[in-house]
């Protein structure tokens, strides 16, 4: 029990000396991951989008030139920053920028540093995520909105994309609880995040285990969070299992009369409600009607 | 002839070595019912998907009010927007509810308000018996409630001429009376609409002209009276006694 009493005053006195350092490296560390992975799913959808625009070869020489172009350098876009280390990267551009332009373009701001380095590795990532899934949309899918007229454009827009963001979804998420944890490589270009408040904390300390316990938590807090409101998003795009009959005979009560049978297996993941009816099911019977 | 819509004249569609069509010659007129008939793989449904440009035919024309649409430099978006199709696996958008599938054609490709397309929808939906289920994702409806709603949505594009690909071939037996109900009704109202089909009574008494196709050609073509009751080539006669059989 000293060990443990002991390990509480040292995480305390940490937390009263450099908690608003912590706490500060918490904001910048989700900030940073979150815009990261927003810019980065941008890029990733831009990326996947043009890897996947059909070509036949009825089509001209100038389009088939374009696109192959285009592709071949996502390609090498999506290779280099998917096979080499973001702290090596970070190096790279951050030093590399200025190297390059003669000190005529530098970094005067880290976080736009950093912003770029972490936000680039995620759109490599993503760009072979969102190609995955447009291809995994049934054709079907094409074919219908083609049939009713619509261009490429105005098919991957309204029908294939947003579909496909739904399906890649799982991948967002990981992509974030990854950044949230990656971005402490970012040190290299000192950048303030929640991994350089423990190397400020423990060096002027030397209570390492009891820093690294807080940041252990830390970031443990920030991943479960992230999943948690990842996966209600996930529900909220999913809808409603139940749907509401429209009467065009206003005195006809029908809303919500009518129950789509759930059709899901008993390993889902389900809302609480229906949990509970399950539990209560296996209890006591299967409604009270019958017992 | 004024009223004609389509021309198809020496379409052939080859497959790398494996020709699929061989000269397909027909026309379709204003108002007109034509069922296509045929053994599977005898290139009905790539006929119609050819109509459709959703296959590129290697040879030949197809003219739509007497302009070729196979040519290059064709918007052949614009032109489908003309022709509906219905799919034998209904495609419906699974992102969608079954109001914006009806809807979403209406303004992205015919620019229509927001106002116009829900009334357009409406209007057709109603007429296939979906308008309750306005605000159900496909994955909620049954087979036939999904194809009524492709019915719907190719209607609100206001077509020229529908398209349907063996649209009762994936549905229950007990489904498929409300589909055929609904293509009846819209065959009595003057619809032009070209039927892949393996319903042979829809054949005989719905269309006024019936194209039995085998091994990638014609082999016969004319009223259902004449080809149903009395066919004149062999393989007609053994297509039709297989299916007396059943």
């Amino acid at each position: 029990m000293g060990i443990f009493s002991e390990l509480a005053t040292d995480i305390s006195s940490l937390l009263s000396r450099y908690g608003s350092a912590y706490l500060s490296g918490i904001r910048n560390t989700l900030v940073m991951a979150l815009a990261a992975t927003a810019i980065g799913c941008v890029i990733g959808f831009f990326c996947g989008v043009l890897n996947t625009i059909p070509h036949s070869k009825t089509d001209s020489a100038l389009k088939r030139v374009v696109l192959a172009v285009v592709r071949a350098v996502i390609r090498v876009y999506v290779e280099v920053f998917r096979g080499t280390p973001m702290v090596l990267q970070a190096v790279f551009i951050y030093y590399g920028v200025p190297y390059v332009t003669g000190g005529s373009v530098k970094f005067t701001n880290v976080w736009v540093a950093a912003l770029l380095v972490v936000s680039i590795n995620t759109g490599a990532y993503m760009a072979e995520s969102v190609r995955g899934g447009i291809i995994s949309i049934d054709p079907g899918q094409t074919e219908g909105a083609k049939a009713i007229g619509m261009t490429h454009f105005q098919t991957m827009v309204n029908v294939i994309i947003p579909q496909a963001l739904r399906n890649i979804m799982p991948q967002i998420g990981n992509n974030l609880i990854i950044n949230i944890k990656d971005t402490s490589v970012m040190f290299i270009i000192s950048f303030t995040e929640f991994f350089a408040a423990h190397r400020a904390a423990a060096g002027a300390t030397y209570k390492y285990f009891p820093s690294a316990t807080i940041e252990m938590a830390g970031y443990l807090t920030m991943t479960l969070a992230a999943s948690f409101i990842l996966r209600w998003i996930e529900r909220r795009m999913d809808g409603s299992d139940n749907y509401e009959l429209v009467n065009d005979d206003q005195l006809v009560m029908t809303a919500g009369t009518y129950n789509y049978p759930d059709k899901s297996t008993p390993f889902d993941e389900r809302h609480k409600p229906s949990r509970d009816e399950v539990i209560q099911e296996v209890k006591i019977g299967k409604n009270r009607g019958e017992r | 002839m004024a009223d004609t819509i389509l021309e198809i004249r020496h379409l052939s569609k080859s497959f790398g070595s494996h020709e699929v069509l061989r000269d397909i010659d027909f026309t379709v007129s204003k108002g007109d019912v034509t069922a296509i008939i045929g053994a599977s793989g005898s290139g009905k449904s790539t006929l119609l998907r050819c109509v459709n440009l959703l296959e590129t035919p290697t040879s030949g024309e197809i003219l739509f009010h007497g302009k070729d649409v196979t040519g290059r430099g064709v918007n052949a978006p614009e032109y489908r927007s003309h022709v509906g199709m219905v799919f034998q696996s209904f495609n419906l958008f699974n992102n969608m509810t079954v109001l914006k599938n009806c809807m979403v054609g209406q303004m992205k490709v015919l620019k229509r308000s927001r106002d116009e397309a829900h009334e357009a929808a409406m209007t057709y939906l109603a007429k296939v018996g979906m308008a309750p289920y306005i605000n159900a994702k496909p994955r909620q409806l049954s087979g036939g409630q999904k194809q009524r709603v492709a019915i719907a949505r190719a209607l609100a594009m206001g077509p020229e001429v529908l398209l349907f690909d063996e649209p009762t071939s994936a549905l229950d037996p007990e489904m498929v009376g409300e589909v055929l109900t609904v293509m009846q009704t819209l065959a009595s109202e003057g619809m032009t609409m070209l039927v892949v089909t393996h319903e042979m009574a829809f054949a005989r008494d719905v269309s006024n002209h019936v194209v039995y196709m085998n091994q990638g050609v014609i082999c016969e073509q004319g009223a259902p009276a004449d080809v149903l009751q009395n066919p004149q080539r062999q393989e007609t006669k053994d297509f039709l006694a297989r299916f007396r059989n059943n």
